[in-house]
């Protein structure tokens, strides 16, 4: 059959006719038919290849462009062949159809992946030429050919005005896709983009609609983060509420692309967000009119209600977008979290049980970042969902009681009475119960008492030594009173010694549920601890302190990031994310050395602290959109809040002391951000500015750097990208940098960090590698002594602010010193020129003997003097080492009185010293592990 | 050409709705309803205004249907049957399968009060029958001209808006509807449509309504309040639609909560109308179409059929009976039994018709009431007022319009003030013109008409090439916008001139044409004439006081002397100082900026010139300009800014050098 099919082509071939239409279907079978043999197929080929100089009709050559795309697909040694075929003159650029052209076009592009073959001028002529479903064709697939973007940009901009909606379409889609590569910096670009996207809301066609309107949401952020500062916000209110006016749109998908894009914006005035939840028109936004760009104008009244319409829409989709959304704009005004949680608890009753799930999520996402206000009215609504059937939302209910502060005992009443009734319907649900049980008693300690007075008698043995008959009542209050000693309330105690006791009869019960918090030793040594005396001792603290991370209630469940959850269940996103983070924290966990033992300490803590670096992770859009105000106040809260935890748990200074830096460091970030955004007019005193501040950057860095010991290596890696990025963000400023020392630290911090991801064994982060490859174009190219802060700046642009995950406890290198008795009224005496001695007392924390200390004793910047202090002169464990020093002073002024300032230092190695100007000082740059202790020295007055 | 809009009932009131257009000759009766407030002729509709000689069946093409509420249907056998029309009647399926049930209940209260019905049970069977049902967005071809089309509205179950289009001229007819979805019922769909006229109800034109959740929440919450105190809940209802909305809230609620207390219909209507509801299944909101495969919405798993006997049987319930105002029949009967226990709970619809005990139950809280002389009924159940409506609110009438957007909206079934607001409203904030008719008016409004024309090759073919534009300036830009107004647009604009570039010829006795701009020439047979302006200006020179030791020269040396392609050079730079735009190309002799053209004229006697005497010649040099009409606007101002402008010569001229 192949022989015969095969003499007739060749038949034909000899005689100069082209192949008739039968032939080439009977080509296409052997092309198919997978036992037909490759030498067979090859000579189809050659068949082909010799018909092309026959033939130019279209119809013939569409066909064979066909059969050769088929060809090389079922054998690939064929392809390059046909590639070549596809490629050459007869059929690639065969100007007079265009769609054949298209054709062979998207034959190649199917079969290779090179992207050679259209250069600018050839994908513009194509585009512009008659043929639509070439255009179309072309312009869904522009990102595979290499044309610039710019071409691109003129392209798609100028195909929005095509007559075709699916070539507007096609064309919006392109747009969306440029904004979000977002390397266009010209303003006028962005705001033609937006501006024609605008047009495009009110196209005829649904399906051009919907990219609009994220053409909109993308292009609007372009223009609100290009724009000057104190127009910013008026822009990102006009884009929300262009948004807003599309809520109401005929289409379910324009309504869900409105939905999810409104969560996008971000940054929006509080007077717009309370309009978004009612329906009138609010009075102050009553005249409202905004004109983000010439010849457009909106007005507030726009965006009336589209949160309403929205939680009330036909389609549970949109309900579930809307509900998303909210939790994005809840962050920014505390009154519009109270507007927008009346609404959601409304939905709570919605007929969809996704929907309520959404909203239950964002509740829950509110009680992580303190917005949540439940006041008495929602009480009965919010609790019903503790009686749901479904036990993914009872679930969800419950993991935001956890985190309930409760104003009121009446509601707390009502909370209790609700989990008790969760309990009686769905008696699966007790494991989990409990342990809300057991938080919501820590989290209100002294409510926790009065219930228990209340309902003491209920506890109390019946008649006969046998406790009620309605057991898993009682098991309930026993385990909300037993954590009342573990309140996070000071002074809650007064439960009577005797419950604890009865809760011993309970044990198994109630260890099971709190698995996750202790094992059964530590709670029945607990609970007999308790028994014994109604006053807690210290040991009640270690247990405290001892009590792990509860899986569960990891707030970073729910926030995280998935880009649109609105098409995912949420408990199957609920449990991708924490298993994410979950093998996240293991991979960084597992590289530390010693981490895995100190696991169990301060998981209280450090709970608290890793919520701490979630809220400064989300605060980076913030910065990125420019809202450096708004961030550094948000980062001042985070400081004050880690600050108030250093009196409360002694063991976990050091934990502490790393955040404060770490936020200290983002702080400064945030800060040097800023002046990279201004990058049009940097004023003169700018650049200073700026220095000082990569300058004290440079110093946290290093002092986060060599300061703590015990991280992991996974910790180090992510201190490692922070100072690469300051490496970069002085690099990409060419007013400022001083190239080979920042060249020389970028490298070697690099090699430390190739040197860790050896040995840790973790991926390095994409921005890292991303580092990296540049770094070596970089050297590879030139010398290296050529700038590119072109591309450092595009380098510090692909950086992304990772969250922050503290899984070890590091120690803190920590020095205090004191100078007795010493102070302005009564100074130390000296003689001038000669040495005076100064009697220091050091109190060193976390320091071995291989540190190089070094006190630093200045007068003023001319006469400083370095004293080597070797430690292994002293005794002392390396935890803590207090001695007495005494420090010679040299260089004592003829003076009646001055001042000396005195610090310790530590050399860090690797690190080189580059302004030499003491003589026997350290070879390194220091880290100054105390702060300047001022000395007062005055002329003895004896001699 | 325009559509002639009467009025006949539901103008500036609500109730007997129908309107008569007239578009393009043919005739539409939108609804055909009667106003259930009145008794004499006032109820129905003045159909003699339609055809004075009652010959309806040429007057009118169709009669469309919008809804089976009595308002829009109920004079519906009358006009047919009585009035004896034969025309075609369109209506939805849902409608033309519950319309009977509606009707029929009617007339048996009307003969029960002894009130003359006017039309009869066979009436509506026969009435029924001329009936052609319709499906949404089906098209419906009534006659050769005359499309119409039906959109999904919400309100009840089948109701539906109808778009009509005859020739070129296009409107919608909304009849009642809700922009928001209800627990049974989606909310209205449409599609954006080229429309001249858009007849909207108005009922609630002045009010902004709360979010429907917090409505549901109060009524489950007193629901369940009362039942888990083991109080009975007695909820009067009319038999469809609202009937269905509650229960389906109580069903979904019921099954969340594993609540097991016992949901009764009384037996009657509502049982026959959740069977229709079962069926029409696709008529009803997405969730209920979604989850219909698994479990059909209306087949209610805790309601059960309630028996008489029941009604003092111990233990919590909740019963749904008819009649919604506890008028009298079976809720009555029950209300007699409930209400003294304060545990129980009577739930009222949103709106009673005064008289009836609901109405008494809802003005204060009585203690007592009579039913007659005899009857005394002691009130000291709870009561909870339900506001659940299925009309859109002024939000939605403007979310509406404004989708739309169509040239001319006519407002009906409305209260005169508040529709009188909205139409304020509409005209200021939308732009759109808008009447609110009283009964037996008539609007007439224009409506668009189309000229067919041909297209010649050359234009096809330019309409299939892109041939977009971008333009960088902040100009004004008077051909782009649509409006009127012309509005600045920003830096960066794009616009495809394809079809603009065509040119429209009509001759007289021949079909219009489109051709291209290279083809009018040849097609009109002439040749291509430009009209181009020239002008001859002096300029002042300026002669500067010697600043170097060498003799000045005088002028005429200068103009010699130094060649003209300095001076040229010399304004160029001026030019492109004081021009912002404009691409300005230095010829050497010829300064060119668009065809904007100017050189140095050595002529004494230019043709060009205007020659009023200078006061010296010598300190003068002449320009010669011309331009074509297109640049005439960029030519004057290139001329009043040479005007302006003095030529320094010698010292200053080094400095531009």
């Amino acid at each position: 059959m192949e022989q015969l099919v095969m003499n007739s082509i060749e038949q034909s071939l000899d005689n100069n006719q082209p192949l008739s239409f039968q032939t080439l279907a009977s080509i296409r079978s052997l092309v198919i038919n997978p036992s037909t043999s490759d030498s067979t197929l090859s000579s189809v080929l050659n068949a082909l290849t010799r018909s092309l100089q026959l033939s130019r009709d279209s119809v013939f050559l569409h066909h064979v462009v066909k059969l050769l795309t088929d060809l090389s697909s079922r054998c690939p040694h064929l392809s390059p062949v046909a590639i070549d075929l596809l490629r050459s003159n007869s059929l690639f650029t065969s100007s007079d159809s265009p769609r054949l052209v298209g054709e062979s076009l998207s034959a190649l592009v199917s079969l290779t992946s090179s992207q050679n073959d259209v250069d600018d001028a050839r994908f513009v002529s194509l585009c512009l030429s008659p043929s639509v479903s070439v255009r179309l064709w072309l312009l869904r697939n522009a990102e595979k050919f290499a044309v610039r973007d710019s071409v691109l940009l003129a392209v798609f901009l100028g195909f929005t005005r095509d007559p075709y909606p699916y070539v507007r379409k096609a064309a919006l889609d392109g747009l969306v896709k440029l904004c979000e590569k977002g390397d266009f910096d010209d303003h006028d670009v962005a705001q033609g983009c937006y501006f024609r996207a605008v047009e495009l809301l009110c196209d005829a066609e649904d399906c051009v609609r919907s990219p609009a309107v994220r053409a909109v949401c993308g292009w609007g952020k372009m223009i609100v983060v290009s724009t000057e500062e104190r127009n910013k916000q008026d822009l990102a209110d006009a884009v929300f509420i262009q948004l807003c006016c599309m809520v109401r749109d005929m289409s379910m998908e324009v309504r869900l692309e409105a939905f999810d894009a409104l969560g996008k914006i971000g940054l929006v005035s509080e007077d717009i967000l309370l309009q978004t939840v009612s329906k009138k028109v609010l009075g102050m936004n009553k005249e409202k009119i905004y004109k983000p760009i010439e010849g457009l104008e909106i007005s507030a009244s726009g965006a009336a209600g589209a949160f309403v319409h929205g939680l009330e829409d036909e389609f549970s989709e949109v309900r579930m977008s809307a509900c998303y959304s909210l939790r994005t704009l809840t962050v920014f005004s505390l009154r519009f979290a109270g507007e927008a949680l009346n609404l959601l608890m409304d939905m709570l009753n919605d007929d969809s049980t996704v929907v309520r799930l959404q909203a239950l999520g964002t509740m829950h996402h509110m009680a992580i970042s303190n917005n949540l206000k439940v006041e008495e009215i929602h009480m009965h609504r919010f609790l019903g969902t503790l009686f749901d059937s479904s036990s993914a939302i009872r679930f969800v209910t419950r993991k935001i009681l956890k985190l309930a502060k409760l104003p009121k005992l009446g509601l707390f009443k009502l909370c209790i009475d609700g989990l008790l009734g969760n309990l009686e319907t769905y008696p699966e649900d007790e494991v989990d119960v409990f342990s809300v049980l057991f938080h919501i008693g820590r989290n209100h300690g002294k409510f926790t008492v009065c219930m228990i007075e209340e309902v003491s008698s209920e506890l109390e043995p019946a008649f006969g030594g046998k406790l009620g008959f309605d057991s898993t009542r009682v098991a309930a209050f026993l385990v909300l009173a037993i954590s009342v000693p573990l309140s996070h309330e000071k002074d809650a105690r007064g439960v009577p010694p005797r419950i604890f006791s009865y809760a011993v009869t309970w044990l198994g019960r109630i260890s099971h549920a709190l698995s996750d918090l202790m094992s059964q030793e530590t709670l029945l040594a607990y609970l007999s601890e308790c028994s014994r005396s109604s006053i807690i001792s210290l040991a009640d603290f270690k247990i405290k302190d001892a009590l792990p991370t509860v899986e569960g209630d990891m707030p970073s469940h729910l926030c995280s990031d998935v880009g649109s959850p609105v098409r995912i269940p949420l408990w199957q996103q609920d449990g991708e994310t924490s298993d994410h983070h979950h093998t996240k924290l293991w991979s960084l966990g597992k590289s530390a050395t010693h981490a895995e033992y100190e696991l169990g300490e301060h998981d209280e803590l450090r709970k608290s602290l890793n919520l701490i670096f979630r809220k400064v992770k989300d605060l980076w859009p913030l910065v990125q959109l420019g809202c450096t105000n708004e961030a550094l106040k948000a980062i001042r809260a985070c400081k004050e809040e880690v600050a108030s935890y250093t009196a409360e748990s002694p063991g976990s200074a050091g934990a502490v002391a790393f955040t404060l830096q770490y936020l200290r460091i983002t702080k400064l970030l945030v800060a040097v951000w800023e002046h990279l955004l201004l990058t049009k007019k940097l004023n003169p005193y700018g650049v200073g500015k700026l220095e000082l501040l990569l300058a004290k950057l440079d110093r946290r860095l290093r002092e986060i750097n060599n300061r703590f010991i015990g991280l992991s290596k996974g910790e180090e890696l992510q201190i490692m990208d922070l100072i690469v990025v300051a490496c970069l963000l002085r690099l990409s400023k060419v007013e400022i940098y001083c190239y080979e020392t920042a060249m020389k630290k970028l490298s070697s911090t690099i090699s430390h960090v190739e040197f860790l991801h050896k040995e840790g064994s973790i991926e390095p982060s994409h921005f890292m590698v991303e580092v990296k490859k540049s770094l070596h174009e970089v050297g590879s190219s030139i010398g290296g002594n050529t700038c590119k802060p072109l591309l450092f700046k595009k380098l510090v642009d692909s950086f992304s602010f990772e969250q922050f995950v503290l899984c070890a406890s590091p120690r803190y290198l920590n020095a205090e010193l004191e100078v007795p008795g010493n102070d302005s009224e009564s100074p130390l005496p000296f003689i001038s020129g000669i040495p005076a001695s100064i009697p220091l007392v050091i109190t060193l924390h976390n320091i071995s003997s291989d540190n190089k200390l070094w006190l630093r004793i200045s007068m003023s910047e001319e006469s400083t003097q370095f004293v080597f202090l070797d430690l292994n002169l002293i005794r002392g464990n390396n935890e803590v080492r207090k001695f007495t020093f005494v420090a010679p002073f040299y260089l004592t002024p003829k003076a009646v009185s001055f001042t000396l300032r005195v610090s310790i230092g530590m050399e860090c190695m690797g690190e080189t010293l580059h302004l030499v100007k003491t003589f026997g000082g350290p070879k390194c740059e220091l880290t100054y592990l105390s702060p300047e202790k001022e000395i007062f020295l005055c002329k003895s007055t004896k001699c | 050409m325009a559509i002639d809009c009467l009025v006949l009932g539901a103008g500036q009131e609500v109730g007997k709705s129908c309107v008569v257009v007239s578009i393009n000759g043919k005739r539409i009766m939108f609804d055909c309803g009667m106003h259930m407030g009145y008794t004499d002729s006032r109820r129905y509709p003045d159909f003699s205004l339609i055809s004075k000689t009652g010959d309806f069946d040429n007057a009118l093409t169709c009669v469309i249907i919008t809804h089976f509420h009595l308002d829009h249907i109920g004079a519906l056998p009358y006009f047919t049957e009585v009035c004896g029309y034969r025309g075609p009647i369109y209506m939805t399926y849902p409608t033309k399968a519950l319309a009977p049930l509606m009707l029929e209940d009617y007339r048996k209260n009307m003969d029960r009060r002894g009130e003359d019905g006017q039309f009869t049970s066979d009436h509506i069977t026969e009435c029924m029958k001329k009936v052609i049902p319709v499906d949404l967005k089906q098209t419906v071809q009534v006659d050769k001209d005359l499309q119409i089309r039906a959109y999904y509205a919400g309100h009840v179950l089948g109701a539906a808006m109808f778009y009509a289009k005859v020739g070129d001229a296009a409107m919608v007819y909304t009849g009642d509807y809700n922009m928001t979805p209800d627990r049974h019922l989606g909310a209205a769909q449409i599609d954006r449509l080229q429309l001249d006229l858009l007849i909207t109800e108005s009922t609630y034109a002045t009010t902004i309504r709360d979010s429907r959740y917090g409505r549901e929440r109060e009524f489950l919450k007193a629901v369940h309040n009362c039942v888990a105190a083991g109080g009975k809940v007695l909820i009067p209802t009319f038999a469809l639609g609202r009937a269905q909305e509650l229960c389906i809230l109580l069903e979904d609620y019921w099954e969340r909560m594993n609540l097991k207390v016992p949901i009764y219909f009384s037996s009657g209507l509502t049982i026959q109308a959740n069977m229709y509801y079962k069926m029409l299944i696709n008529w009803t909101s997405q969730k209920i179409k979604e989850t219909y495969a698994t479990h059909n919405a209306f087949d209610f798993k805790n309601v059960q059929n309630f028996d008489r006997s029941l009604i003092n049987a111990p233990g919590p319930c909740v019963l749904f009976a008819t009649p919604g105002m506890i008028s009298g029949g079976f809720s009555l009967e029950v209300f007699m039994q409930w209400a003294p226990s304060e545990i129980n709970l009577i739930t009222l619809p949103g709106y009673c018709v005064a008289g009836t005990i609901g109405h008494k139950l809802m003005s204060g809280k009585p203690t007592k009431i009579d039913l007659d002389k005899d009857t005394q009924v002691d009130v000291r159940c709870q009561i909870h007022q339900l506001s659940f409506s299925p009309h859109t609110d002024a939000k939605g009438i403007m979310d509406l319009v404004k989708f739309l957007s169509p040239k001319h909206a006519i407002l009906v079934h409305g209260e005169k003030p508040k529709m009188a607001t909205l139409k304020e409203r509409i005209q200021s904030e939308l732009g759109i013109q808008c009447y609110c008719p009283a009964n037996n008016d008539t609007v007439t409004i224009p409506t668009t008409h189309y000229v067919k024309a041909d297209a010649l090759d050359a234009f096809i073919k330019s309409c299939l090439n892109p041939n977009f534009k971008f333009s960088k300036s902040s100009s004004v830009d008077k051909s782009y916008s649509g409006s009127n107004d012309s509005k600045a647009i920003p830096g960066l604009q794009v616009s495809d001139e394809r079809v603009a570039e065509g040119i429209l010829v009509v001759e007289k006795g021949k079909k219009a044409k489109v051709i291209h701009q290279d083809e009018l020439l040849h097609m009109l047979g002439e040749n291509k004439h430009e009209v181009q302006f020239a002008y001859c200006f002096p300029m002042r020179t300026e002669r500067l006081e010697k600043t170097r030791s060498e003799d000045l020269p005088s002028a005429d040396d200068l103009l010699c002397g130094l060649d003209k392609c300095t001076l040229i050079s010399l304004l160029s730079t001026k030019l492109s100082n004081e021009l912002s735009d404009g691409n300005i190309q230095d010829l050497g002799e010829q300064l060119q900026v668009e065809s904007f053209c100017l050189s140095i004229c050595l002529k004494d006697n230019c043709p060009h010139r205007i020659s009023d005497s200078v006061q010296n010649d010598s300190e003068v040099v002449f320009c010669c300009c011309s331009w074509s009409v297109a640049d005439e606007m960029l030519a004057w101002k290139i001329i009043s800014i040479m005007n302006n402008y003095t030529l320094p010569l010698e010292g200053r001229l080094q400095v531009h050098i």
